[in-house]
């Protein structure tokens, strides 16, 4: 028989293997799938907005010129100026106030464009058709539209001073540096309603160097200096779009890479503990191999070609599967970093099947070379008996303990293979962290959320049209009149801030000031530190402010309303709020401020509902009573995708875990009660009824289960501090305990029940097929 | 199907057939056969011919495809896998050419196990584990585990587990089949001891000296027919025989 030929006849029993091959395929497929994302995550999240600016030719600066004042070749000329490295425009540019079903979404930039690309902001269509005729617009699809945002199709109106039109949503699409809020084409630029007289158009440019903000600014100058004076009405610069994005990206950063961490720990942990318990569940076949003469090469080659075929079949089809799952995952993910496409890299799918298979290889290559060097026999005997002297004591314990023989003899089983329980252990465990990481972090992004938007606590928020707009007191009366004849208003509060410059001595910025003309407390703005204001003189303030003035809750400073000529006033700061950004911001009653309180600094109410209230009844009928045509409309609070997509997000990878950790452990507990069908064949030839096997099945798994719980809870419990302190510190403020103590012990209790199901779901599933197949059956299997 | 259950019957098969797969031929076919109570049975042939198979549905291990089994006044045929296990666990003793021990348990928690699953008082139990230990000349190996016990004194720990529940029938499959002939006749000469006492036997070998020490009948298997039901062996002659070697 030649060399390979005894390898084919040796391998010849695949077929008969084929659970065991079916469920390493299937782990195989989970865990090289869920590497894949994970390390794809990591990807995604690495600087995306760098990487997408790149990739995209995001424009440093966007110049917004008055056409009446500069000539196209004057306007052309600055293309070659000194220091730009490109640039692309002029493109017509109109500001028209767009409103859709019967309310206005604002003023909106749109600019002509007669394809979506082009050597600066390289614009990414993420649905539908460019603009390629008359009344047809592409909006932006970045996070700021909301849920009455229109959609593919829709038909929006755009106004202005003089004249109305109707534009046909085709598509949406993103531009990095936000250089418009949506796009037509130029023929249709010249035509729009603009609001005011104003020819205006866009120039986007690059510079040599555009790092700083006073680099961008010398750059901005340059083009300034080279048209007439006035030509240049307005500049935006990249940094201030990088900045907006980085704060969002910053908040759900640290909770997309804990989960692509925790994919790829899983399917290191998952693919490790199976590959070696299949080939240590081979050592019986390896010694009968050997007996007729196989050498150990020959061994191993059969070996591999055993644990092989199937590893290699569910890794490939775990890259396909992986790629296919990026697709929801990097759509989500793209929108919370606003950008607009992020794609698998080449080299993510390479690296996780090339992983898994190394995984693989080194995983067996232990056991194999193990049963390498034992001889024949041993290796039988090693295949069948457990080592001996292993688990008496347990035994012995179980026989003197008065439990039921079934309940005694399971639950005592684990400690006779100390390995392999800590395999089936450490399996359990890792599935059960991640289950309850995964709901924690869906817990603490749920409270960031709630903390940011008050969804929960103000669902309706009364807004201007126009922030820069200054209703009339009648026109603000109108709002507290509607909102009072309202039978669903439980509570309102009105909100000023502003235009008003606040100062504080010694801060280098000045501070948005939130100042709210009733009780506000209801509102549950999330405390760091200290408690929500009282009585007048008493502020909060963010962590931003308090890094930047290195004041202290309890302190005392002054706040200044500059312009106001009103006397500084006296404030203690009383507490910290988590209101994560840059720049500082503080919290506090009319009382405190009063000279805050003017028209023109109203922002807005907040409303809380009485319960039962619909929410978008209460909205058009609120609505009704203002006009619908501003200046104030009720809306949902903080028209914003951005937490919406990140709760999806964090909600898909936490399915996505928890469906790859308990499937994770179903295979291990499969697999280990498999390899017990004979003894269970014996236990039934010995008078054991079928409820007695099932239940000493379970208590075979209970114990390594309960363990594992025990372990996963405060495991999972850190893990999900670690991740929202994480989250803290990339946003660079404190955070409140409420976000990280998620997890009550009831839920703990409760989520710690999932892998003793998990775990003894593995487990019934064999051990209900022995009870029920006959012995005689059993007792033949090897 | 009707029978008549003849007093003193251990065993009776009517018309069993035992097909594992469809289209091939039967292991076991059309066989009828019946035990009485005290009589040591020993079913010979040649290897694959049927011999466990039909002690596999004798202990209700497996089913019939077609016939009945009737054992201790009952169809076991008939019965649910529940009751099954209650009927092995009361009525037949099973002992395996390879031993079958639980590695897991001592020499006395395995010989205490189907006295436990068939929920006897503990403290008979133990006695009865106590008194078939040293029947079986094993006591000083109570606390000790399978692993380190050689094959004959394996053997031993089998039958005394097969016997804690005093069951009316002792089935051994090839007990001497793995144990060298010295072990192999202590062995045989253990049973031959129950034998003597009363207890009904059925015992697979193809070993004509063990057959001809042990059985009062013999009754030959070829390709999964019985053929000649083997006239009885009068214990006296059985005697005989086995001082003889050759009868
Ligand atoms: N569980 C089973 N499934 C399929 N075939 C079986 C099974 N048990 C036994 N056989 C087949 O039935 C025949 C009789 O086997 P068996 O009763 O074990 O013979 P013996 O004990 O006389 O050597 C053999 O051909 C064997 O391969
Ligand atoms: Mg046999």
């Amino acid at each position: 028989m030649s060399w390979l030929a005894a390898i084919r006849t040796a391998t010849g029993g695949i077929r008969r293997h084929t659970v065991q091959a079916v469920v390493l395929g299937t782990v195989l497929l989970i865990s090289t799938a869920s590497a894949l994302l994970g390390l794809t995550l990591l990807a995604a999240s690495n600087a995306p907005f760098q990487h997408a600016f790149e990739a995209r030719h995001g424009a440093d600066l966007t110049v917004t010129v008055n056409t009446t004042h500069a000539t196209a070749n004057q306007l052309a000329a600055t293309r070659t100026l000194p220091g730009v490295t490109g640039a692309a425009g002029p493109f017509t540019e109109a500001t028209v106030q767009v409103s859709f079903d019967g309310h206005s979404l604002g003023p909106r930039v749109l600019a002509g464009r007669a394809s979506p690309g082009g050597p600066v902001d390289d614009v990414v269509l993420s649905e539908g058709h460019w603009p390629d005729g008359p009344g047809q617009l592409v909006l932006d699809a970045g996070p700021g539209g909301g849920p009455d945002y229109p959609g593919l199709g829709d038909t929006v109106t755009v106004s202005g001073t003089e004249a109305t039109s109707t534009l046909v949503v085709t598509g949406f699409a993103i531009s990095i540096t936000k250089t418009a809020d949506g796009w037509v084409t130029p023929a249709e630029a010249t035509r729009l309603p603009v609001a005011g007289t104003v020819a205006s158009a866009q120039l986007l440019y690059r510079f040599a160097t555009a790092a700083t903000d006073d680099q961008v600014h010398a750059d901005a100058t340059e083009i300034a200096r080279a048209l007439p004076a006035g030509a240049v009405v307005g500049t935006s610069s990249w940094l201030a779009r990088e900045q907006a994005a980085a704060g969002n990206a910053a908040l759900v950063q640290p909770f997309v890479v804990g989960f692509a961490l925790l994919g790829l720990a899983m399917s290191v942990l998952v693919t490790g503990n199976m590959v070696a318990g299949a080939v240590v569940a081979q050592y019986h076949r390896i010694g009968i191999l050997k007996s007729v003469g196989l050498s150990p090469a020959q061994v191993a080659v059969v070996y591999l070609s055993r644990i092989g075929w199937p590893s290699l079949a569910g890794s490939l089809a775990g890259v396909l599967a992986g790629n296919l799952l990026a697709v929801p995952v990097l759509h989500d993910s793209s929108g919370i970093y606003g950008i607009g496409r992020q794609q698998v890299p080449w080299w993510v799918s390479l690296a996780a099947l090339a992983g898994m298979l190394v995984l693989t290889v080194l995983a067996a290559a232990g056991p194999a070379l193990g049963a390498g060097r034992l001889s024949a026999v041993q290796a039988i005997a090693a295949g069948r008996a457990p080592t001996v002297g292993r688990g008496y004591a347990a035994h012995r314990l179980a026989a003197r303990l008065r439990l039921p023989r079934p309940v005694g003899i399971g639950l005592a089983a684990p400690f006779a293979r100390p390995a392999r329980t800590l395999v089936t252990l450490a399996s359990i465990t890792v599935g059960a962290t991640a289950v309850i990481f995964a709901v924690g972090l869906n817990l603490a992004l749920s409270r960031v959320e709630q903390s940011q938007t008050l969804s929960a606590t103000a669902p309706v928020r009364v807004q201007k049209t126009d922030p820069r707009a200054v209703p009339s007191a009648a026109q603000n009366a109108a709002v507290t009149a509607a909102l009072d004849a309202q039978p669903g208003t439980l509570r309102d509060v009105a909100v000023y801030g502003g235009p008003q410059t606040v100062t504080v001595p010694g801060m280098s910025k000045a501070v948005t000031a939130h100042v709210f003309g009733g009780n506000a407390s209801w509102l549950g703005y999330a405390l760091i530190n200290g408690r929500w204001y009282g009585s007048p003189g008493e502020v909060d303030a963010n962590t931003a402010f308090l890094a930047d003035s290195g004041l202290v809750v309890g302190d005392t400073t002054t706040v200044d309303l500059v312009g106001t000529g009103t006397a500084p006033t006296t404030v203690r700061i009383v507490g910290e709020v988590f209101d994560p950004s840059n720049n500082p911001s503080m919290f506090t009653g009319s009382q405190t401020l009063p000279g805050l309180t003017t028209p023109a600094n109203l922002e807005g109410y907040d409303i809380a509902l009485r319960p039962g209230t619909d929410t978008t009844a209460y909205l058009r009928s609120v609505n009704q009573a203002l006009g619908g045509h501003g200046p104030w409309l009720a809306g949902p609070p903080q028209a914003n995708r951005f937490f919406e997509t990140a709760t999806a997000l964090v909600d898909l990878l936490a399915l996505m875990v928890a469906v790859a950790a308990g499937l994770g452990v179903l295979n291990t507990v499969l697999m280990t009660t498999r390899d017990k069908v004979h003894d269970l064949g014996i236990f039934k030839a010995l008078g054991m009824r079928p409820g007695q096997l099932l239940t000493m099945v379970v208590c075979q798994v209970a114990g390594p289960a309960i363990v594992a719980a025990a372990i996963a809870a405060p495991a999972a419990v850190a893990l999900t501090t670690a991740t929202v302190q994480a989250m803290g510190d990339a946003a660079r403020t404190a955070v409140p305990t409420s976000f990280s103590h998620v997890l009550s012990p009831a839920t703990l209790a409760l989520l710690s029940l999932a892998p003793l199901a998990i775990a003894a779901a593995g487990a019934l599933l064999p051990a209900s097929w022995a009870a029920h197949v006959r012995p005689a059956t059993a007792l033949r299997a090897e | 199907m009707t029978q008549q259950v003849v007093a003193g019957e251990v065993i009776r098969f009517d018309g069993v057939t035992k097909a594992y797969q469809t289209g091939a031929p039967p292991a076991l076919t059309e066989v009828n056969m019946a035990v009485t109570g005290g009589e040591a049975v020993a079913v010979m042939g040649p290897s694959g011919s049927g011999k466990s198979t039909l002690l596999n549905l004798l202990t209700g291990l497996d089913r019939p495809s077609a016939g009945t089994v009737t054992v201790a006044g009952r169809r076991i045929d008939a019965l649910s896998e529940g009751a099954l296990a209650r009927f092995r666990a009361r009525h037949v003793g099973i002992i395996f050419q390879f031993f079958n021990l639980l590695d897991d348990l001592t020499v006395r928690d395995n010989v205490l196990l189907p006295a436990q699953l068939a929920g006897a008082s503990r403290r008979r139990a133990r006695e009865r584990a106590e008194e078939l230990l040293e029947r079986m000349g094993i006591q000083q190996y109570r606390d000790t585990y399978p692993a380190r016990l050689s094959g004959g004194q394996r053997q031993r720990v089998a039958i005394a587990r097969a016997l804690v529940n005093s069951p009316e029938l002792l089935v051994a499959d090839e007990p001497t089949g793995a144990l060298d002939t010295a072990t192999g006749q202590q062995i045989t000469a253990v049973l031959r001891e129950l034998s003597d006492r009363g207890q009904t036997l059925v015992l697979v070998t193809h070993d004509p000296a063990m057959a001809q020490r042990l059985a009062t009948r013999t009754v030959q298997i070829v390709d999964g027919r019985m053929v000649g039901a083997g006239a009885a062996v009068p214990a006296p002659a059985r005697a005989t025989g086995r001082a003889g070697g050759d009868a």
